[in-house]
């Protein structure tokens, strides 16, 4: 890059001091600091003004193992999120397919459509559902929080999978067509695995979306069904704050996301992201 | 594009829009309807009694403008910080690549951790107390306090790798030959940035700015973690006047007053660029 390489050694640092020292001061400080709550020693105690706790220990990490609830909830939060983002990928590919491909009437509404509960705030949602499904009988199960956080995943794939169809060139299709597959085969055989980036890419977006999603799960499934990210409210905003055992579980949540975070990472060639939202 | 029969176009759009018309549409009609329901077993059919309760009562309009303060502040902050954060990464290459995949991060996390980070380190006994007070340096009451600056800052936080990563997309997509046309005419970093990548990235920042503005307005475990007692965000007084008091009608005025703001700023803007109704397929997503 031109510009780049025409600034001094001096901006360079300079570029390189803001970059980092933001990374640093935001992110690692604070994880940090999480790190050492989920290992202090809660018997001798960490008091101001120490910075480090004076003694650890992994008596948190015990009582996370031994409480009956945390383990099943990480369990549920992985088999709802897995659910979720199986059910958005099969709803949203044929109305993707839609978008992408066919000219008609309508069509910017149904865009508009699509988009909007991403503008709706998720309360709104959440709390009409929440009503809905207690006089259905799906409060405080497992489908209805799966049900509830479709809602959220769904437009988010839409927009991915329209956007990635798009680029794919319609002369395949048409060829196909043309050696005698019938539409089906055609979608089936050229579109899906054409498509394969985009699903991959927002299959692990809509796992992420779900697994933290706290206000549609909190509204639909507490207190019977709790996800790891509402069970974890349960620790800060509970009467009492209990901070180490918080600290062990915000790990049991970040772990599995930072994973499939570089995952993604190494897998994308684009930014899948900025290519569904970078224009509304 | 190839023509198509209306039978097959209903049946692609119907999984997708299918179920968002049952599971979003219908309910958020109900909301609205609701919205003029009365309260009680003899319930009128027809009555303003909820929106005359939330737009007479005090707390409720405290509540009403704390959460717009709540999504106005993080937005500001964000772009305040997202806006250098990408330009600094069109300057420079090699950190590009190793920061470009870790400021990410905040993107994973969820927001009960943000809010969980902000509380170990910035409430009292934080780590930040403990590390400036030694230096003579006094921290403001930054959790659970008035102007609601620990749930600003948890949602700033939220909020910036996904600013960054809208806006540093755009200025990326800009032609280098612009950039370098404007350096041979003897522009300086500043003018550049000024008069070139922040015009031509203006779509992706509208859009960051927006989509921040929206998630935020309706945020409830933030300010339920981190903010004050006083006032409360619409956001918390729709699930405690709902799950623990039954006011269903008054919950459901607020969510449609939530909803108003947050489409009313987005009509705002397609309004100023003029967009709405023309299918803009070239423009959109990814070209």
């Amino acid at each position: 890059m031109a510009i780049g390489m025409r600034h001094s050694q001096r901006t360079q640092l300079w570029v390189s001091l803001g970059l980092y020292g933001y990374l640093i001061l935001t992110l690692f400080v604070p994880l940090g600091v999480i790190a050492l709550w989920a290992f202090y020693d809660p018997a001798v105690g960490w008091f101001p003004p120490d910075i480090v706790p004076r003694s650890f220990s992994l008596s948190a990490w015990g009582d996370v193992l031994s409480d009956r609830h945390i383990l099943p909830s990480a369990l549920l939060s992985f088999f709802v999120s897995t659910v979720v983002t199986l059910l958005t990928a099969t709803l949203a590919f044929p109305t993707a397919w839609a978008l992408a491909q066919f000219p008609f009437r309508l069509k910017r509404a149904v865009e508009v459509f699509v988009l909007a509960p991403m503008i709706v705030p998720g309360i709104v949602v959440a709390v009409s559902l929440g009503e809905i499904f207690f006089g259905l009988g799906l409060a405080g199960t497992v489908q209805g929080i799966i049900l509830v956080q479709t809602v959220g995943t769904l437009p988010l794939m839409i927009r991915i999978l329209t956007a990635t169809l798009e680029g794919i060139p319609n002369e395949l299709i048409l060829a196909a067509r043309t050696l005698g597959a019938p539409p089906r085969v055609a979608v089936m055989r050229i579109a899906l695995p054409l498509a394969w980036p985009g699903f991959l890419a927002g299959g692990l977006l809509n796992f992420i979306a779900s697994f933290e999603e706290f206000e549609k799960s909190f509204m639909v499934g507490a207190p019977q069904v709790q996800t790891l990210a509402v069970r974890l409210w349960s620790y800060l905003g509970g009467e009492i704050l209990v901070l180490p055992t918080a600290a062990a579980v915000t790990f049991l949540l970040l772990v599995p996301m930072l994973i499939i975070f570089f995952i993604a990472e190494r897998l994308m060639k684009e930014d899948v992201m900025a290519a569904g939202l970078g224009k509304l | 594009m190839t023509p198509v029969r209306p039978t097959t176009l209903l049946l692609c759009l119907l999984p997708g829009v299918g179920y968002l018309l049952v599971f979003f549409g219908m309910p958020l009609v109900r909301v609205l309807v609701n919205s003029f329901s009365g309260r009680g077993p003899q319930t009128e059919v027809f009555t303003f009694t909820p929106w005359i309760t939330l737009l007479t009562t005090p707390v409720y309009l405290d509540g009403l403008r704390f959460s717009v303060w709540l999504a106005v502040a993080p937005t500001a902050l964000s772009l305040l910080i997202a806006l250098p954060l990408s330009a600094l990464m069109q300057a420079n290459e090699t950190s590009r690549r190793f920061f470009g995949s870790l400021y990410r991060i905040p993107l994973v996390v969820p927001g009960i951790v943000a809010a969980f980070l902000v509380l170990v380190m910035l409430d009292r006994g934080g780590m930040a107390s403990r590390i400036l007070t030694p230096l003579g340096i006094a921290l403001p009451r930054l959790v659970r306090d008035e102007w609601g600056l620990g749930a600003i800052i948890a949602s700033s936080w939220k909020n910036i790798p996904f600013m960054t990563l809208i806006i540093s997309g755009s200025m990326a997509a800009i032609n280098k030959d612009v950039l370098s046309a404007a350096r041979t005419l003897g522009a300086g970093r500043f003018t550049i940035l000024w008069r070139i990548q922040l015009p031509l990235a203006q779509p992706g920042i509208t859009a960051a700015v927006l989509l921040t503005f929206i998630s935020s307005l309706g945020s409830f475990v933030v300010p339920n973690l981190l903010g004050p007692s006083y006032p409360l965000p619409l956001s918390v007084h729709m699930y405690t006047e709902g799950f623990t008091k039954g006011n269903w009608p008054l919950v459901y005025a607020m969510g449609t007053l939530l909803s108003i703001v947050a489409v009313g700023v987005l009509l705002t803007y397609y309004a100023i660029i003029g967009s709405i109704g023309q299918s803009d397929a070239p423009k959109r997503a990814g070209a």
